[in-house]
């Protein structure tokens, strides 16, 4: 089985986001990058299907800028066969993404696509279905475990209450919600694999993607506003009953809860 | 004396002495060839004067017997052994007068007799109270096995003989006229004396060398080997500073990572199986072990052994098979991660040996090599990679415990004399970054010049080396002694003791040295020097609980205590008999911090128990160490007892005393 997991690099999630000085982009000085983590739980769940049969191969593929190469690299140490990188811009438009994935996946001919189901850093959730779209591929979204059965794919979706069994014939794409197990820690000897294998570079123009169109543009950023601290009410003002008093007052003219 | 000296007698006995060398040697010998599948093991040499300094008081002066707690018992071993020392030069001489015709110089004194005659009746005493002990009231966790009574059996049946054969000789009146006689069988002699004397005499004397010949041929499969494996096992015992993991060279040029295989152990590692005599100290003063988890170092030690004696010949036959790792086999992962690295086994330990590497690397195998281990640890770990801390904190928010007291960085002020470095809890745990700002005062108090690093700092990496993933602590050990390298730092403080103990005894491992102190070591000092003024707030009772990496793996006892001493109306309580050397860990060393602790009862559980049974009624329990003080308080906190018995660290003691801070 040809397995695929495109990724994102983004802001690892222990960062604090600053707002750049242009109030359109963050600081990146500083900021430590890590596969986005619904993409880290799509190379896990394509890792298992390796570990229970190992003629399997995970490739894994970015489009970004020269620093999400090392995103490439991690997927490589958690036991990712090959990764290819495909040159763009910072901020690529999650569209041409999804188109140049699209060439990529024509030439990689992989029978399931696994994407994490959003990236962590814009939520958009875009680039999945919009390349399943373009692929003209059945997708299945938000899935929690898949397996090869008869004549197709066996996937699993979590719902409410329970979960959904899919059956997808030819090759589709999913978009990961979370496996059932973390995603594994990197062995050294997987790490120092990784520090020497080739990574094949691709430009979106030798893929015949324009990266000029079409254009979306950010054009302001803020931080959600402060949450005022916690008020506390001390008996030392009045006995219990004053505080429970001032309490129910407070909830009702305030917080206009009651 | 021999009963025959005919030449037929003197083949016999050469024969079955020398049968019972050959078995001896041929299965010492392969001992010797599974052993050294280990790999060499370069730190065992050099230092020799310090080695045979410890061989006289280790495995002579049976030191570490005499431990605190195990007075009585390791004065029964030490007469066993003294006198089986005395018995066996005795027995030399024996060996070689009935073979030979030799004496050994010295035996034919009445002083040597005495000697003689004085231990093998302690013995004798010490082999009936042992046996007895063994059979109505086992200790616990000691494995009561068949070989412990054979030899029991051996050693008792060699006394007796010893009795029998002198008291026959005084009886049968075959000493020489005037000479001196053993003193003690003289007084059983005349039971012997009469015409079967001779017979007596010759009988026991043959069941006393034969019983010697089986003793010393059944040896080598017996845990008492150990009192052959023990004297190199001392000798070879580490230089290494207790609290230092052994380094791993050229990392990333290795194949293999930790104990991926027996041959990962050096020969020394292996020594240590072939030592352990099961007497169990180990575990008893296990905190895992003794709180009910899996957990039990002497069966880390057993079961490595065991697996060497089973698959050993094989790996031999086979020279480029590398076989199983222990712990794909009977070591869990769950075993290696109990461990708090307390050092309370090696402590304890009487015969040297180092369980501690041999968890460790265990681990690295497990983390390194494989990827395999707790989840909790695994994103401890990542966090560490990430952030730069254990607790996956923003990095950028390291100083904040700061705020409003407008401490200099190194950048701010790079002639400061000292670096305190904080480290990861006191910069970002709640309740320690109460105890980094009481740091302050008091070194603002005492006119000390220092800095911190500020948002420079990231962690030394000791999680990562505890946990096993040396690579990791290597990478950011190497990262901290390049940003020192750019401050010129020479002098480190440091409120945590595993901060203390990496930088004092590991960073030098990767060419890092500095004088680095223990924010309690640096503040008793200005203490006793009187530049820090401290002032009485009433009585008030401060148990003071050992971290294991301020008092076991660094010995810096006094200094923490001092501080206590030192404030005016502070009274010293020991959590007796718990203290000291014999501290009961707080159950957050070894990466234990950031893994859930499940089974059995907690640690810091039973070790507040400790202390709310002493007499003395402590109104504190005083600590040097932040994750000391986070287990303490969260103890305090389950039991409900935080109003009468405040936890704190003695940092704190002193800056709430301070005169310039009047209530
Ligand atoms: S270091 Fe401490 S926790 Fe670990 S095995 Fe030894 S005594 Fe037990
Ligand atoms: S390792 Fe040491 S303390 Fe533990 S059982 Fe063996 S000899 Fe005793």
């Amino acid at each position: 089985m040809k397995l695929l997991v495109p990724l994102k690099q983004v802001p690892d999630s222990t960062m604090r986001i600053k707002v750049a000085p242009d109030g359109k982009s963050i600081v990146t000085e500083g900021i430590t990058w890590s596969i986005s983590p619904y993409d880290e739980y799509a190379v896990e769940m394509a890792l298992e299907q390796k570990d229970a049969d190992p003629s399997t191969t995970v490739s894994v593929v970015t489009v970004g800028p020269v620093r999400a190469k090392d995103a490439l690299r991690a997927a490589l140490a958690m036991g990712c066969d090959d990764g290819t990188f495909v040159t763009s811009d910072e901020n690529a438009a999650p569209l041409v993404v999804a188109r140049a994935l699209a060439k990529f996946v024509e030439q990689k001919q992989p029978d399931l696509v696994l994407c994490g189901r959003q990236a962590s850093d814009d939520d958009q959730g875009f680039v999945g279905p919009a390349l399943a779209t373009i692929l003209g591929w059945p997708h299945v979204a938000t899935v929690t475990k898949f397996a090869p059965a008869d004549g197709g794919i066996e996937i699993w979706r979590e719902v409410e209450g329970g979960h959904e069994v899919w059956k997808a014939s030819g090759p589709a794409l999913v978009t990961v919600q979370k496996s059932d197990k973390e995603p594994r820690y990197a062995s050294l000897p997987g790490i120092m694999k990784a520090k020497k294998k080739e990574l094949p570079e691709l430009a979106l123009s030798s893929l015949g993607v324009d990266a000029a169109a079409p254009k979306i543009e950010v054009v302001k950023m803020e931080t959600p506003p402060q949450r005022g601290g916690g008020k506390i009410l001390k008996a030392a003002d009045g006995d219990a009953a004053s505080v429970a008093a001032e309490l129910v007052r407070l909830l009702r003219d305030e917080a206009k809860v009651l | 004396m021999t009963p025959n000296s005919e030449i037929w007698a003197r083949l016999l006995l050469a024969l079955v002495f020398g049968g019972a060398v050959v078995a001896f040697a041929l299965q010492a010998w392969r001992l010797y060839r599974l052993m050294r599948l280990g790999r060499p093991d370069a730190e065992r040499f050099g230092v020799y004067a310090q080695r045979l300094r410890d061989e006289l008081v280790v495995y002579l002066g049976q030191r570490k017997l005499l431990k605190r707690g195990y007075v009585v018992r390791g004065l029964g071993h030490a007469l066993i052994f003294w006198g089986f020392l005395v018995i066996t030069y005795g027995t030399a001489d024996l060996l070689l007068a009935g073979t030979l015709g030799l004496r050994m110089p010295g035996v034919d004194t009445a002083a040597f007799m005495w000697m003689v005659d004085l231990f093998a009746l302690a013995v004798l005493a010490a082999v009936v109270v042992a046996l007895v002990r063994r059979r109505f009231f086992p200790p616990p966790r000691m494995i009561v096995q068949l070989d412990g009574y054979i030899i029991l059996g051996l050693i008792g049946l060699l006394m007796v003989t010893l009795f029998l054969f002198e008291a026959a000789a005084v009886g049968g009146k075959l000493f020489a006229a005037g000479a001196p006689v053993p003193p003690l069988a003289s007084l059983i002699a005349p039971v012997f004396a009469g015409p079967s004397a001779p017979a007596v005499f010759a009988g026991s004397w043959w069941l006393h060398v034969l019983t010697v010949s089986f003793f010393l041929a059944y040896l080598p499969r017996s845990k008492h080997l150990h009192i052959v494996t023990t004297l190199p096992n001392v000798f070879f015992r580490t230089t290494r500073p207790r609290g230092a993991l052994r380094k791993i060279d050229d990392i990333e040029q290795q194949e293999h990572f930790g104990a991926s295989s027996l041959r990962d152990f050096t020969w020394k590692q292996h020594l240590d199986g072939y030592t352990c005599t099961e007497c169990g100290r180990c575990s008893d003063n296990c905190p895992a072990t003794s709180t009910g988890k899996i957990l039990d170092p002497k069966m880390i030690i057993l079961k490595v052994k065991e697996q060497l004696l089973h698959e050993g010949d094989a790996l031999l036959a086979a020279g480029d098979q590398r076989g199983a790792s222990p712990t794909d086999e009977t070591i869990t992962a769950e075993e290696l991660f109990d461990c708090t690295t307390c050092g309370a086994c090696v402590e304890q330990c009487p015969v040297t040996i180092e369980h501690i590497d041999k968890i460790v690397d265990l681990r690295r195998y497990l983390v390194m090599e494989r990827g395999e281990f707790p989840p909790q640890a695994q994103t401890a770990l990542r966090n560490l990679e990430r952030s730069g801390n254990p607790w996956g904190q923003a990095g950028p928010s390291r100083a904040d415990w700061a705020a409003g007291l407008d401490v200099p960085t190194l950048a701010d002020n790079p002639e400061a004399e000292y670096l305190y470095f904080v480290g990861c809890a006191a910069s970002f745990d709640g309740r320690n970054q109460k105890v980094a700002r009481a740091l302050v005062r008091l070194l603002r108090a005492a006119k000390v010049s220092f800095a911190i690093l500020g948002v420079e700092e990231t962690c030394n990496g000791d999680p990562a080396r505890r946990i096993g993933n040396e690579y990791l602590w290597q990478t950011q050990a190497q990262a901290t002694i390049e940003t020192f390298g750019r401050y010129r730092v020479r002098k480190v403080i440091a409120s945590c003791p595993h901060c203390f103990n990496t930088f004092k005894n590991e960073y030098p491992q990767l060419g890092g040295t500095y004088e680095v102190l223990h924010a309690s070591q640096l503040v008793a000092e200005l203490i006793e020097s009187g530049r820090l003024r401290l002032r009485s707030d009433g009585a008030l009772k401060v148990a003071y609980h050992d971290p294991c990496y301020l008092g076991r793996h660094n010995g810096v006892y006094d200094a923490p205590r001092a501080v206590v001493t030192g404030t005016p109306g502070a009274e010293l309580v020991e959590i007796a008999p718990h203290d000291h050397e014999r501290g009961f860990c707080c159950g957050a060393g070894g990466g234990r911090m950031w893994m859930e602790e499940r089974k059995g009862e907690r640690i810091n559980s039973r070790r507040m128990e400790q202390v709310l049974a002493l007499e003395a009624k402590p109104d504190a329990v005083a600590s040097g160490c932040p994750f000391c003080l986070i287990m303490l308080e969260e103890a305090a906190g389950t039991k409900g007892v935080r109003e009468r018995l405040r936890p704190l660290d003695v940092l704190e003691l002193a800056a709430e005393h301070l005169e310039t801070e009047k209530s």
